[in-house]
């Protein structure tokens, strides 16, 4: 019988497609490359179709319309007298500096509560039913609350952001301390002599260390998903802000580009934390 | 044995859960140099005395007193190594052995504010590291993680941790408990010779270095590196009101070298099982409580012997 292709595939996803068997490399490489090419060409033949019907739509622009829409938001803005810079280079700024500063703070905060809340019984008792409860509130209806007390501004998107990722990090992280450290490490340190203070210092937050750069990691997205929406709403410059007004305009190409960007920052950001963790807590393993 | 000094002293030592009584009136002394096994059965309150000895968890009645000074929190006079969470995973081997000199003889202020002067004594922790390892025969394992090292290699990477700060007496809780026979069998050698340099250190008129208290639930074990084994139990006629020590006599101490005959053993392990063990065996408990009797016994009849 002659090998078709059909005959090929038969043979060998009988070999490979069983479950959690490994495969060779270059399989799973092939694999990972024509997963992209094929959400590209469903792309690009939903374009063509959609071309051919409306030779002027910019719902799903193709190459050109890319081409424009990059050259819309890389162009500096304003005129001679007052030059501005352009889209991108504003709304990156002005997004990323919420997005830092905002999850920064609401770590930072969290770090210091959830180490509190799991070294000692009393700081717990009094603040683990309001945490728990503020934690079930979606933050985004929050948002309302932080207008109200800060005004359309920075702080309200910093408070969004902070307040909004804090609750349920300070959960995980005095789980972390409570769970990951073992009260005979902590006795330990004390034979070993060490203060109170060398005890949070040293074992508590040494072991929960890798726990904590991975909540990081898990609270970039609810973050980015917070600030984007509450952009979108009440912002004059940034991303949620930027891409909000380019539907209104039906600069579909722009939205495209800026929520390719997010998703790429994002994925570089939870990338470069993991390689981070990895080089901070080698014990940690993968 | 009585030129060496009491390291360690347990003065009338109760303790309570809530309403319930784990220890009681608990008497003990023990001298520099001694390796005594604590058997008994399990929730008797071993680990509990090892925790008043240690300073954790400080008796609701009594005084612990190691060289001579009463024990109110944990400090260096008193060493552990416990079966499980022995090492801190954060920490390489030698950083495991070198934390006790780096807690002990530095502050975080003296860390962070006079850096290069850390750094410098750093380099001296880590080579006294290096050497404490080495004593245990784990040269090679310095830089690894715990998490890559076997049960045994951490178990000796522990009890270096905690002989680095020189304690007046070590506690081993259960500490081979996990390990498989052949790896158990090796760091029961390592304990015996640490004997013989007690021995050595007496015949010099020093102070023996190692004074250990030891946990165990294998009786063999017990009396096979220990030259005093304490049995602690409620079953004696006071046994509501907690376990006392039920028995405390000297066991033949073997040097590493010499063969284990488990036949020697059982006349011993027999006796203890019932005095300890029995549930059924009630009796005035200090038949058996004759250490320091059977000690000065056995010297009048072969002239002073170490202990
Ligand atoms: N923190 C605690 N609170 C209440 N009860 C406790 C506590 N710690 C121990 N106990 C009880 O005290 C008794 C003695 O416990 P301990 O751990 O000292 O026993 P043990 O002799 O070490 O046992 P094992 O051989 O199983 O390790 C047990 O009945 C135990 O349930
Ligand atoms: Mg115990």
């Amino acid at each position: 019988m002659p090998v078709t292709p059909f005959r090929w595939f038969i043979t060998a996803s009988g070999s490979y497609a069983m479950i959690r068997q490994p495969i060779p490399a270059w399989l799973f490489w092939s694999l990972a490359v024509s997963g992209i090419v094929v959400a590209i060409a469903i792309y690009a033949g939903m374009s063509v179709y959609q071309t051919r019907i409306n030779p002027t739509q910019s719902v799903i622009p193709g190459l050109k319309g890319f081409a424009e829409g990059f050259d819309l938001i890389t162009k500096p803005r304003g005129n001679d007298k007052n030059p501005k810079p352009s889209w991108l280079v504003t709304d990156s700024k002005v997004t990323f500096s919420r997005l830092f500063i905002g999850m920064g703070l609401g770590t930072i905060a969290a770090i210091v509560l959830g180490i509190a809340m799991g070294a000692y019984t009393g700081v717990e008792a009094f603040f683990s039913p309001i945490i728990s409860f503020m934690a079930k509130i979606p933050p985004t209806g929050m948002l309302v609350i932080y207008m109200v007390a800060f005004g359309t501004n920075f702080k309200m998107f910093i408070a969004l952001i902070g307040f909004g990722i804090f609750f349920t990090m300070v959960q995980s992280i005095y789980q972390s301390v409570k769970k990951d450290v073992a009260s005979d490490h902590i006795d330990k340190a004390y034979t070993l002599g060490a203060s109170e203070f060398e005890v949070v210092l040293e074992v508590i937050w040494k072991q929960i260390l890798p726990r904590v750069i991975d909540n990081i990691r898990l609270h970039i997205g609810p973050a980015l998903v917070f600030l984007i929406a509450a952009e979108m709403l009440f912002a004059s410059e940034g991303f949620g802000y930027t891409i909000r007004q380019s539907q209104r305009f039906s600069n579909m190409n722009v939205v495209y580009i800026y929520l390719g960007i997010l998703g790429t920052v994002g994925l570089l950001l939870d990338y470069g934390l993991m390689r981070f963790r990895r080089w901070l807590c080698p014990w940690f393993g993968e | 044995m009585a030129a060496n000094p009491t390291a360690l002293e347990i003065r009338d030592l109760s303790h309570w859960f809530g309403d319930f009584r784990v220890l009681n009136h608990i008497n003990l002394r023990i001298a520099a140099g001694q390796i005594v096994a604590l058997v008994g059965p399990s929730g008797c309150g071993k680990s509990t005395l090892l925790k008043a000895i240690l300073g954790t968890q400080p008796p609701s009645e009594g005084s612990v007193l190691v060289d001579g000074q009463e024990i109110l929190a944990p400090s260096r006079r008193v060493g552990i190594v416990f079966q499980h969470y022995s090492l801190f995973d954060f920490l390489t081997a030698e950083a495991n052995v070198a934390f006790g000199p780096k807690l002990d003889e530095t502050s975080v202020a003296f860390r962070t504010f006079q850096f290069p002067q850390w750094r410098k004594l750093r380099k001296q922790h880590m080579q006294e590291a290096r050497e404490f390892l080495e004593r245990v025969k784990l040269a090679e394992a310095c830089g690894k993680y715990p998490t890559e090292l076997s049960g045994g290699m951490r178990q000796r990477v522990a009890i270096a941790q905690a002989l680095i700060l020189k304690p007046k007496i070590l506690l081993l809780d259960e500490p081979f408990g996990a390990l498989d026979e052949a790896t158990r069998e090796r760091l029961q050698m390592m304990l015996l010779g640490f004997y013989q340099e007690n021995l050595l250190a007496t015949k010099e008129g020093r102070t023996p270095e190692y004074t250990i208290v030891i946990v165990t639930h294998e009786l063999n074990e017990a009396i096979y590196v220990a030259n005093r084994v304490i049995g602690l139990s409620r079953f004696h006629d006071d046994g509501d009101q907690g376990a006392m020590v039920v028995y405390d006599r000297p066991c033949p101490i073997f040097h590493p070298d010499d063969p284990k005959d488990l036949a020697d053993f059982v006349e011993q392990r027999e006796e203890l099982r019932r005095a300890v063990f029995d549930p059924s065996y009630i009796k005035h408990h200090s038949k058996y409580v004759s250490f320091w009797q059977d000690l000065e016994a056995a010297e009048a009849a072969v002239g002073p012997i170490e202990s």
